[in-house]
């Protein structure tokens, strides 16, 4: 297929987002149930109420602070793990069925044992985050690590690169960091699911927190300006790092 | 006359005493033990053009290997200007057949790694790596990554990597061999005037007839596995071999024609018992 030019495929976005509004804008005020279906004027209104209150920033300052931890705290243990895996058969078969049952395994369904091993403040919101992220950054180190790319690491040894830790750092993680930033892609996407659970089953808190409190006084509107942050981070911090993605890529 | 005096006064760039290399082949549950090197003693000179060729197997790559303390022999010596070396060193620099560059680092940081290894200041790594860019004709694509390059470009950039090492000997596994025909008889001439301007020591495997005789002071036809040296064979062909075709010397048809007859008996062999 010929790939279209971006300002056509913008066009054609903004197009398609001006009919979708201008049709729920409309059925939304011909229903007139705002309970079920707010009209988007409504919603946008509530928005700004969260802005100028500082309730939504606040909000996203949360949040954002529980990702971030959350998938740095994934990537050390991700990182770790998954270069045990990759570099030692002993550990492949002792580990690796725990994390695929992990990788299978709802969140939401762990919630409550952490709950009562790590409490709801911060350390138990970053552990559900982690819970859900860490196995696509492992799994993507270790078989990014798997594919040994040994005609790079002889020419690393012969120009005098010594030593198993220094030909990791040096040849093998950035050789494998096309898959890494794959990994940690997919990872971003579940750390967002993994941080609303965290936030809506622990202790409200957050973009999280926000929707389930409107949720519980069925203000739609409200909810449903919750919502469009929380996809809007999601979206933000998987573009970064596809960005940076592209960036370390080589062809 | 100077290269008789250099021969008196210097140890070998490179002698190989006695080595012996065999590997242990694994399938399922009968393991085997290969012999690729049986028994290999070499001196190779200060300066020396030396070229190695042999059936498929018959160890040239182990031995260019043994030779840049890649692998360690099971017994026998590796020295470098006479003293015993037993890991990769800075006289030795290697080229290799796929040409070896780091597909993520730009032509200028593929060329500056071994000096940034060595913890050379950056821009002192940087200059030296210019310089040796702009000798192979690559200043316009210092920028670049290797895979927008055509295969003689990359091997150009493993070439200068090589050099911009300061190594006193080239170790070269079929450096050629990926590079389509007409580009490789440039890089050969390229690769012999350099040889000449810099007086290295080059060691250079490859499986075509015509390079080894048209590049070499000496050629080392090694025998089917186990490796072993068959011959040593002079090239009595006049220098620089840049100005004119080689190929229609006497001399030249004649040693080739000579190496060709050694080494069919060894592929004829060789077919023998893969269809039996």
């Amino acid at each position: 297929m010929k790939r279209r030019p971006n300002h056509e495929v913008r066009r054609d976005q903004l197009i398609g987002v001006a009919v979708f509004l201008t049709v729920w804008e409309v059925s939304a005020q011909a229903f007139d149930k705002p309970l079920l279906l707010p009209p988007v004027s409504a919603i946008l209104a509530a928005l700004w109420e969260l802005l100028i209150s500082g309730a939504l920033i606040k909000a996203l300052g949360e949040s954002i602070l529980l990702l971030v931890a959350g998938l740095a705290v994934a990537s050390l243990i991700g990182f770790i793990c998954g270069t045990l895996i990759a570099r030692s058969k002993t550990a492949y078969w002792m580990l690796n069925p725990y994390f695929s049952a992990l990788f299978v395994t709802p969140t939401i369904a762990l919630v409550p044992l952490v709950l009562v091993w790590f409490g709801f403040g911060f350390t138990g919101r970053v552990i559900v985050v982690v819970l859900a992220a860490v196995v696509p950054i492992l799994f993507s180190v270790a078989s990014g690590l798997r594919d040994s790319p040994d005609d790079l690491i002889e020419v690393a040894r012969s120009f005098g690169v010594k030593g198993e830790i220094q030909l990791l750092f040096q040849v093998r993680l950035r050789a494998a960091m096309p898959v890494l930033m794959a990994g940690l892609r997919l990872a971003a996407g579940r750390a967002v699911v993994g941080m609303a659970v965290a936030e809506t089953y622990l202790r409200l808190g957050g973009i999280g927190g926000l929707i389930k409190s409107y949720g519980a006084v069925f203000q739609t509107d409200f909810v449903f300006a919750a919502i469009l942050p929380l996809s809007l981070l999601g979206i933000a911090i998987v573009t970064l790092i596809s960005r940076f993605e592209r960036r370390l890529h080589w062809t | 006359m100077t290269n008789a005096t250099i021969r008196n006064t210097h140890p070998p760039a490179i002698e190989l005493k006695g080595i012996r290399k065999s590997f242990v082949l694994s399938e399922g549950r009968n393991a085997r033990t290969v012999m690729a090197l049986d028994g290999i003693d070499l001196a190779i000179n200060q300066h020396e053009f030396v070229t190695i060729i042999g059936p498929s197997g018959c160890g040239k790559t182990t031995l260019l290997r043994v030779m840049a303390s890649l692998i360690l022999p099971d017994a026998g010596d590796v020295l470098v200007d006479g003293a015993p070396v037993s890991e990769p060193g800075t006289k030795r620099a290697m080229v290799f057949q796929t040409f070896g560059l780091f597909p993520w680092k730009t032509v200028i940081d593929n060329v500056t790694f071994p000096l940034m290894v060595r913890k050379l200041p950056a821009a002192k790594a940087r200059e030296i790596a210019m310089e040796h860019l702009v000798r192979v004709g690559l200043e316009k694509f210092v920028d670049a990554h290797p895979h927008q390059l055509s295969g003689g470009m990359q091997q150009r950039v493993g070439l200068s990597r090589a050099l911009a090492t300061g190594a006193d000997v080239l170790l070269m596994d079929e450096p050629f061999g990926a590079i389509d025909a007409q580009t490789r008889e440039f890089m050969q001439e390229e690769l012999m005037r350099i040889w000449q301007e810099e007086q290295k020591t080059v060691i250079f495997i490859t499986h075509d007839l015509d390079e080894a005789v048209m590049l070499a002071d000496r050629v080392l036809l090694m025998s089917r596995g186990p490796g072993r040296v068959r011959e040593i064979i002079d090239v009595d062909l006049p220098r620089p071999r840049t100005d004119y075709d080689v190929r229609v010397r006497k001399n030249f048809t004649e040693t080739r024609s000579h190496l060709w007859n050694l080494l069919r008996n060894d592929l004829v062999e060789q077919r023998a018992e893969e269809t039996t």
